[in-house]
């Protein structure tokens, strides 16, 4: 076949069916159903055993939408979708990988403050055996303290691990002022090459 | 009883009218590409009209400057009742990047609910046109509850703040439960 008729063809037949795509309705096939990449950025969700609470997600939001919140001394990251730009920085600046943006975008509502507007994830707090004010999720100590393991040389560990196991339950203020009487190691060889 | 000619009218063919409130113009762009032969809005009988006062359902989008109130409160009072607000994007529902609660912005006001009463909110950045379908087929559900001769209070059109003017602040949002393991989405 001629180029012209192969090129005719094609035309004719993209163009014989209407090419609206059945939206709310399947009626027309899966294949006309709607353009929904699978990358899309929709509805983030995260995943509650991986979240530590460092509030990375929220320093780094554009919209100001996933905010901290401190409900009955637990802490709850909260995610405002009707302020939620779902630009995808709090995928990038998650370092546990806890937040994913799903390909969900269907998010109508009468009311916006129905539960379905809400993403929440409640962590516990540890609190300072000084003052008694919570001031870290219990999640991300354990979790930096089990990073710092993972980079320090073997000969070094259970120092540093009874150091931290002095400091661990203090805030940082008080842990400031009582820092003379702490006892802990100060010269280490902490770094190994390439690790 | 069944309903009326005049309700099934509006209900069957609803009258659209797009007000742009100010923002960056990509919802508008979605609500075209909606009422466009891919996406089509006009398969329910939609229609977008010209003026204000042929309308049934008025189509809000961006975050409101604080400049613009008397305009936007004159053509929602233009709108002939029973009629439907659809805040359609994020800056729309909740203010999204523009939108501060302290300190407050000299220019903008915030979100369509803080100047006119919103019926259904439509959040994405841009809302893709499948939603905003969506929302307009359940603001023509909420419309099917409203019958004529229903008055809503008048709204009424002042002067835009001046500057150091107190604007009311939205309600805050609910305090979320501190049930462990409450991840719902």
């Amino acid at each position: 076949m001629s180029a012209p008729a192969r090129i005719l063809r094609k035309v004719i037949r993209k163009y014989s069916r209407p090419m609206t795509l059945s939206y709310p309705s399947t009626a027309m096939g899966e294949k006309r159903y709607s353009q929904i990449p699978p990358k899309l950025r929709g509805i983030p969700e995260r995943d509650l055993e991986k979240c530590i609470g460092c509030k990375a997600c929220y320093y780094v939001c554009s919209g100001r939408a996933t905010t901290p919140v401190m409900v009955d001394g637990k802490l709850v990251m909260q995610i405002n979708l009707s302020r939620c730009t779902f630009c995808g920085h709090c995928e990038e600046a998650c370092p546990e990988e806890a937040i994913k943006m799903t390909p969900r975008f269907e998010l109508a509502v009468r009311d916006k403050t129905r539960p379905e507007m809400f993403v929440e994830t409640t962590l516990d707090m540890a609190v300072c055996a000084c003052c008694g004010r919570p001031f870290i999720a219990q999640k991300q100590l354990k979790r930096s303290f089990e990073r710092l393991n993972e980079k320090i040389d073997k000969s070094v560990r259970d120092e540093v691990a009874a150091d931290f196991r002095k400091v661990e339950q203090y805030c940082p203020e008080c842990k400031r002022a009582r820092s003379v009487g702490l006892d802990t190691h100060t010269k280490k060889h902490v770094w190994v090459e390439g690790a | 009883m069944g309903l009326g000619i005049m309700d099934k009218a509006r209900i069957y063919s609803p009258w659209v009218y797009h007000l742009h409130c100010g923002g960056c113009n990509g919802c508008d762009i979605e609500i075209l590409a909606a009422l466009a032969p891919r996406f089509d809005a006009e398969r329910f009988g939609i229609q977008l009209v010209g003026s204000p006062r042929h309308a049934d359902i008025l189509l809000a989008t961006g975050c409101v400057p604080k400049q613009f109130i008397p305009m936007l409160k004159r053509v929602y009072s233009q709108v002939p009742e029973p009629k439907v607000v659809i805040a359609i994007g994020g800056c729309a529902c909740g203010g999204s990047l523009f939108y501060e609660e302290e300190p407050e912005n000299y220019a903008i006001l915030g979100s369509a609910d803080l100047a006119i009463p919103v019926d259904v909110y439509v959040p994405g950045c841009a809302a893709k046109p499948e939603q905003i379908v969506n929302g307009i087929v359940q603001g023509i559900l909420k419309l099917a509850e409203k019958k004529r001769g229903v008055k809503t209070e008048p709204v009424v059109v002042g002067p835009p703040p001046k500057e150091g003017e107190r604007v009311p602040a939205p309600a805050p949002a609910p305090a979320p439960s501190a049930a462990p393991g409450s991840n719902s989405t």
